[in-house]
């Protein structure tokens, strides 16, 4: 990041893209080869995900059928129904075909143990799942934010303080922070439900979970930026302009700090559905973590292989959108690419 | 079974429930009525209210025929009647069914149905619905794991008339009854069969006290009062249709959680209370206990490959370990150690193998010497010609409960005194699975199954029940005594033949220590003292049917 002086400007840079001219202007060509050359990308992601869940669960040890049956009961009859059923009676490049066939037509197929189809079971329970990681996500950004403002390049004593209790959060197991606040405010002053809980209230204790987990790194990784911007000329010249504190930190440093934050942001997807795991089973909450640990524990394949694929399609989303955002948040890469 | 059906698929037994309600007050402080800190309000029951159960797993089918685990025959019993009930002393009573008779060559099961039972849809029952209902427990469409297995002998029915039904059996079974009294055989309405195809699992339809409301997936599913229901069991403590207004299972699998959801009044019982916790419980709430029946968490050998093959060495193995000390120091004393494969609370549990294996790490020392391993190595492990005495014991960690791997470490720390390396440790399901098929890369496998008919020790034991024929003999013992006791304990139409035959096979299993028995656990439940009227079946499943709520 080297210091150009039109940096606490960006607005200006914002409007000569903007404005660059009107569609077909090499500008906007740009734009348009760029997103679909992302999109195809993301395209390819999603269905090498698919393919190395299929080789993954290929690769397990033991006949998939007997292990779905269990170790009893096993009569010859029926391992050859549910083999012939489930496709197991094909050749494995035949079954890959099939399965890859499916996914295009956006079909998942049909779970072993639950006897329901796996786009029905997976559409059911996505929306709690996003519900909590949204909130926790927003949650864990404003509060992150609201600390390195008020902390960054403040004295040794509140920095030192907000910083270590940030890393103390980022190592404490997202299991642990949960079973503790159920165990205050549960099951002693009863002021949110441990079962059952649905709606506004219900989200309250799993959403303030998983931000504590990922406020940890937010909070560290944002102030750094915050320290970094805010020791750079431009600060320097809009303070000498006689912008406020609060101004030079709101309005010029927070959005050098955002960059970095852009990136975590993909990258904590993936936090969010591993946290959502443990999250959902700790407070009884329907979604996907809870699907996934039930599929993994009973074999149900085409369950575990539809939930990678809707992960794989959720993080190559998510993706996407933050390179959009770097583009917005940070007009330096438009010009690059422009 | 392993898992989920490892942890047992549940049968029911012979312990009527006024008797199991006898044996909860035996356990201290665990009464429902007496002892407890329940209000003045005790004495009348009172109907309406709703009931908050906190249990571990969610059910993964709710068509009683299909389902399989403990929690889906759990809440069927709710939604669903059967023909019989288990009754005291291996008798059964009449339930849907008014009477039936038996055949002369027990091959013909003759029933006379109870008119004017409707199921929830309005359907009535009568012989075609039976019918139905136990061809669909057969067919192979259908995919049942469990059910399929109780009526193997099942060769079809005839419907006689509308009140008259006869099922023919391919073989004389004497535990069909038994299976008929399961929430495995619950009958199910023909309309619902007929017309909601595969999806019965998410949409059970029966004749039982309460009726399917909702599933929401992940959640909990919610029950509500059947208000036309006039044909409860025998046994139960009141007629008419179920006192509590709704009944709603949530899944909670954190046992924290649960525990502390019943503590702070959000959860009004819940299931599997950790024996550690049992004083917290009992402190604050009531505690319900019921001794499982069926085979107890038993070490299965194998004595076709490996060194487990010289009895020898089993009777070493097995005077080795001080069960009776790691049993009490694991489960608090909550869990009792157990000196048969049979639970005692199974009907035909021999009292007299009580004692008859003691500890006795010299005799397993001296037997081992007799068995040729009488070298030593660094690691102070017995060794035969170099080799080292080792035993693979492997298990799947996703299928552990109750400290089930504490538990095998203790076996393994006694093992380890007399020179026995037992490697105990964690595997694939489907590694473990494969090892199981070839018998070969493993020496112990280890599973109970809560079951209350003694012909589970068949189903361990018979050379007729390897996995390939449906049963759970994973080392395909085929000793011709036992299958002689099997024999008749299948066939016989004495009940004092069976318990004989039984009792023969019991002793014979230690004598040669074919297996380690190790504890029989009971099914221990947390209540709000509000709670009144919960009682066992013979399976140890709490019955919610004469269930009410006080302040």
């Amino acid at each position: 990041m080297s210091p150009q002086d039109t940096q606490d400007r960006p607005d200006t840079r914002d409007g000569q893209v903007k404005g660059g001219g009107p569609a077909g202007s090499p500008g906007t060509a740009n734009l348009w080869r760029w997103l679909v050359r992302r999109l195809l990308l993301s395209v390819v992601v999603v269905l090498g995900s698919a393919t190395a869940a299929f080789v993954a669960l290929y690769l397990l040890p033991g006949d998939p059928v007997q292990t779905m049956l269990g170790p009893t009961g096993q009569t010859p009859a029926l391992v050859a129904e549910v083999r012939h059923e489930t496709g197991f009676d094909h050749p494995v490049y035949v079954r890959y075909g099939l399965f890859m066939g499916r996914l295009l037509r956006g079909d998942l197929g049909q779970s072993y143990q639950l006897h329901q189809s796996v786009k029905s079971l997976i559409f059911d329970q996505l929306g709690s799942t996003v519900e909590l990681a949204v909130t926790g996500f927003v949650l864990a950004l404003v509060v992150a934010t609201v600390l390195a403002v008020t902390t960054a390049g403040r004295r040794p004593l509140l920095r030192g303080l907000a910083s270590t209790l940030e890393l103390v959060l980022a190592s404490l197991p997202g299991f642990w922070i949960g079973v503790l606040l159920l165990t205050f405010f549960s099951f002693r002053w009863q002021l949110f439900p441990a079962v059952g809980g649905s709606g506004v209230n219900g989200l309250v204790l799993p959403s303030v979970t998983l931000a504590l987990t990922l406020l940890g790194v937010f909070a560290q990784v944002m102030r750094e930026g915050m320290e970094r911007a805010l020791s750079e000329p431009f600060v320097l010249s809009s303070r000498a302009r006689g912008a406020s504190e609060t101004t030079v930190r709101v309005r010029h440093a927070l959005r050098h700090a955002m960059v970095p934050m852009v990136t975590l942001s993909g990258w904590s997807v993936g936090a969010l559905l591993s946290g959502a795991v443990i999250i959902e089973t700790i407070f009884s909450r329907p979604g996907l973590g809870r699907v996934l640990v039930s599929a993994v524990n009973s074999r149900d394949l085409p369950v575990i292989s539809g939930v990678v694929v809707v992960s794989a399609v959720a993080f190559s989303a998510v993706n996407l959108l933050t390179d959009v955002l770097y583009r917005v948040v940070d007009p330096r890469l438009k010009e690059a690419q422009a | 079974m392993l898992g989920s059906r490892g942890g047992g698929s549940k049968q029911s037994g012979m312990v009527i429930r006024t008797v199991a309600a006898g044996l909860v007050c035996l356990t201290a402080a665990a009464c429902t009525s007496g002892g407890s800190k329940a209000g003045g309000d005790s004495g009348t029951p009172t109907a309406g209210g709703d009931l908050k159960f906190a249990t571990s797993v969610e059910p993964e089918c709710l068509d009683p025929e299909v389902g399989a685990r403990d929690v889906d025959a759990l809440i069927d019993r709710n939604i669903f009647d059967s023909l019989v009930e288990q009754a005291k002393g291996g008798t059964f009573k009449p339930w849907l069914a008014t009477s039936w008779t038996v055949s002369p060559d027990q091959r013909t099961y003759t029933f006379t149905l109870r008119p004017g039972v409707l199921f929830h849809d309005g359907t009535p029952l009568d012989a075609a619905a039976v019918k139905a209902t136990l061809d669909h427990a057969v067919d192979p469409k259908a995919r049942s794991y469990y059910a399929a297995s109780l009526i193997s002998a099942y060769s079809g029915a005839t419907v006689v008339n509308a009140t008259t039904i006869a099922i023919h059996l391919s073989r004389p079974s004497r535990p069909f009854l038994q299976a008929l009294s399961t929430p495995y055989l619950g009958i199910q309405s023909p309309k619902s069969i007929r017309e909601n195809g595969t999806s019965l699992c998410q949409k059970p339809v029966g004749s039982g006290p309460f009726v399917f409301d909702n599933w929401a997936k992940g959640t909990s599913v919610k029950l509500s009062r059947n208000p036309k229901y006039a044909w409860g069991p025998p046994t139960a403590a009141h007629t008419g249709p179920a006192r509590l207004n709704s009944l709603t299972f949530s899944f909670v699998s954190e046992d924290s959680v649960r525990l502390g959801a019943l503590t702070s009044g959000q959860a009004d019982v819940i299931s599997e209370v950790p024996p550690h916790d049992v004083t917290v419980v009992r402190k604050v709430d009531q505690l319900l206990t019921a001794p499982e029946p069926g085979a107890v968490y038993t070490l299965l050998l194998n004595t076709r490959y490996g060194p487990l093959t010289d009895e020898r060495v089993r009777k070493a193995f097995q005077r080795s370990v001080d069960f009776g000390k790691l049993v009490d120091s694991v489960y608090a004393g909550q869990y009792k150690r157990s000196w048969s494969v049979l639970s005692p609370a199974t009907p035909d549990y021999d009292k007299a193998t009580a004692n008859s294996w003691p500890y006795d790490p010299a005799l397993a020392g001296s037997l081992l010497d007799q068995a040729g391993w009488t070298g030593r190595d660094a690691q102070g492990y017995r060794t035969k010609d170099g080799k080292r005495l080792t035993l693979r014991w492997p298990y799947s960690a996703t299928m552990q409960r109750d400290q089930r791997v504490v538990f095998g470490q203790g076996i393994q720390a006694e093992a380890k005194k007399v020179g026995i390396d037992v490697q105990y440790a964690s595997e694939d399901p489907g590694k473990l699975g494969a090892d199981l098929n070839s018998g070969k890369n493993l020496d112990i496998f280890a599973m109970s199954f809560v079951r209350a008919d003694p012909d589970i020790l068949h189903f361990y034991f018979g050379s007729d029940q390897t996995v390939a024929k449906g049963g759970g003999n994973m080392f395909q013992l085929s000793d011709a005594s036992l299958d002689g006791w099997f024999g008749t304990e299948i066939a016989t139409s004495s009940p004092a033949a069976a318990t004989t035959a039984v009792a023969a096979a019991q002793q014979y299993i230690n004598q040669h220590a074919l297996a380690l028995p190790t504890y029989a656990s009971s099914y221990l439940l947390g209540a709000a003292h509000k709670v009144h009227g919960i009682t066992f079946d013979p399976t140890a499943y709490p019955l919610f049917y004469d269930v009410w709520l006080g302040k």
